[in-house]
């Protein structure tokens, strides 16, 4: 009987003692990859007339390092949106889509004009100054970041 | 401590002297590139929308002319080179009257003559909107200006290369300043008011 107690209160212990590393390494993971990237000086181009293109850019910072590998938007404001950066190729400017860009701790990452930018293309109705748009942003750690984007015609 | 007029006397002084340094209004300084030796681009023709007589690269007396290679479906660079240039004219008062823009599509076959005009009446009223009617046209005008661009079609989808770069003309043809893509709008600013005011000599 005593050594079933004493069994019994042993399993018990080894039991917690799993339960609250289990945790411990849960809220570890969960540290990991949902680190906060912040957005800031988010702005999207007024649309020139007879286009349906458009720009976004911001600057990204995260407390750990991530990369933003997509972003989109409703199909109300454009059908397609994607990641797309600027490259010199022999002297002149080639505009070609990124897989990611990477996001490094403790970095301002920027994108600008000339530089990285989040394109739409297909816009369903102008992007006209004043207005907001939503911006959804796919971090490869943070997952999906929603931002509200205003419209202006040139950099805040 | 206390000023005294001696002391204020030498800050004023220095002030001076530094401000001299910086503004020499007998020889004012383009922020943009001003080639050794300036390109001549008034041979260089290509059609022009609502015009039945070519375009040459040539200022109105008076007026200076900028030339951009871009094309419409360009989210990032062409509008941020033509806001750019818009605010700048807006910076100069009167003077942007002055100011006349060109734009040569290196996409024509997607820049028709009901697009490229409508979409640079986005940032001026004062343009001529340049459609190159054959593949040879456009490479004499590259050709002159030294500019390379090109459309390539890659699973569907259009890629465009293009030189981010603005030439501003004079009336005879001459490239008189360069401006690398980036150049930001004071600058600008500082060199049409420049340009404009020499040209208002030479009259």
């Amino acid at each position: 009987m005593k050594t079933t107690a004493k069994r019994a209160l042993t399993g018990a212990f080894v039991l917690t003692a799993l339960l609250g590393m289990s945790s411990c390494a849960s809220s570890d993971e969960s540290a990991v990859t949902t680190p906060s990237i912040k957005v800031t000086g988010q702005w999207a181009r007024t649309s020139p007339a007879a286009t349906t293109m458009g720009a976004a850019y911001m600057t990204l910072s995260a407390d750990t390092d991530d990369e933003l590998v997509g972003a989109s938007v409703d199909k109300s404001v454009a059908m397609m949106t994607e990641v797309h950066e600027i490259v010199m190729v022999d002297g002149a400017m080639k505009m070609q889509q990124v897989s990611s860009i990477p996001v490094t701790a403790g970095t301002a990452t920027e994108l600008k004009p000339g530089g990285y930018h989040v394109m739409f293309m297909q816009l369903t109705e102008p992007l006209q100054t004043g207005d907001t748009i939503q911006v959804t942003l796919t971090f490869a750690k943070a997952g999906d970041i929603v931002v509200d984007v205003p419209i202006m015609e040139d950099a805040p | 401590m206390q000023i005294t007029k001696k002391m204020r006397a030498v800050v004023v002084a220095s002030t001076l002297i530094v401000l001299a340094s910086c503004g020499d209004s007998e020889n004012p300084v383009l922020f943009g590139y001003t080639p050794p030796s300036p390109k001549s681009v008034a041979a260089a023709q290509i059609s022009e929308v609502g015009s039945q007589t070519p375009f040459t690269f040539k200022a109105n007396q008076g007026e200076v002319l900028v030339v951009y290679f871009g094309y419409t479906n360009c989210p990032d660079m062409c509008p941020t080179f033509l806001v750019a240039l818009k605010n700048a004219k807006k910076n100069i008062g009167d003077l942007a009257q002055r100011v006349d823009l060109a734009m040569v599509t290196v996409d024509p076959a997607r820049d028709t003559a009901e697009i490229l005009p409508r979409y640079l009446s986005s940032f001026t009223d004062k343009f001529h909107a340049l459609i190159p009617s054959s593949d040879e046209e456009l490479v004499n005008v590259k050709e002159l200006f030294q500019v390379t661009s090109s459309v390539t079609e890659t699973n569907g989808k259009i890629e465009v290369v293009h030189s981010g770069t603005a030439y501003v003309v004079d009336s005879t043809g001459t490239v008189v300043v360069e401006w690398p893509f980036g150049l930001d709008t004071e600058s600008m600013t500082n060199d049409l008011e420049i340009l404009l005011t020499q040209q208002r000599t030479k009259q």
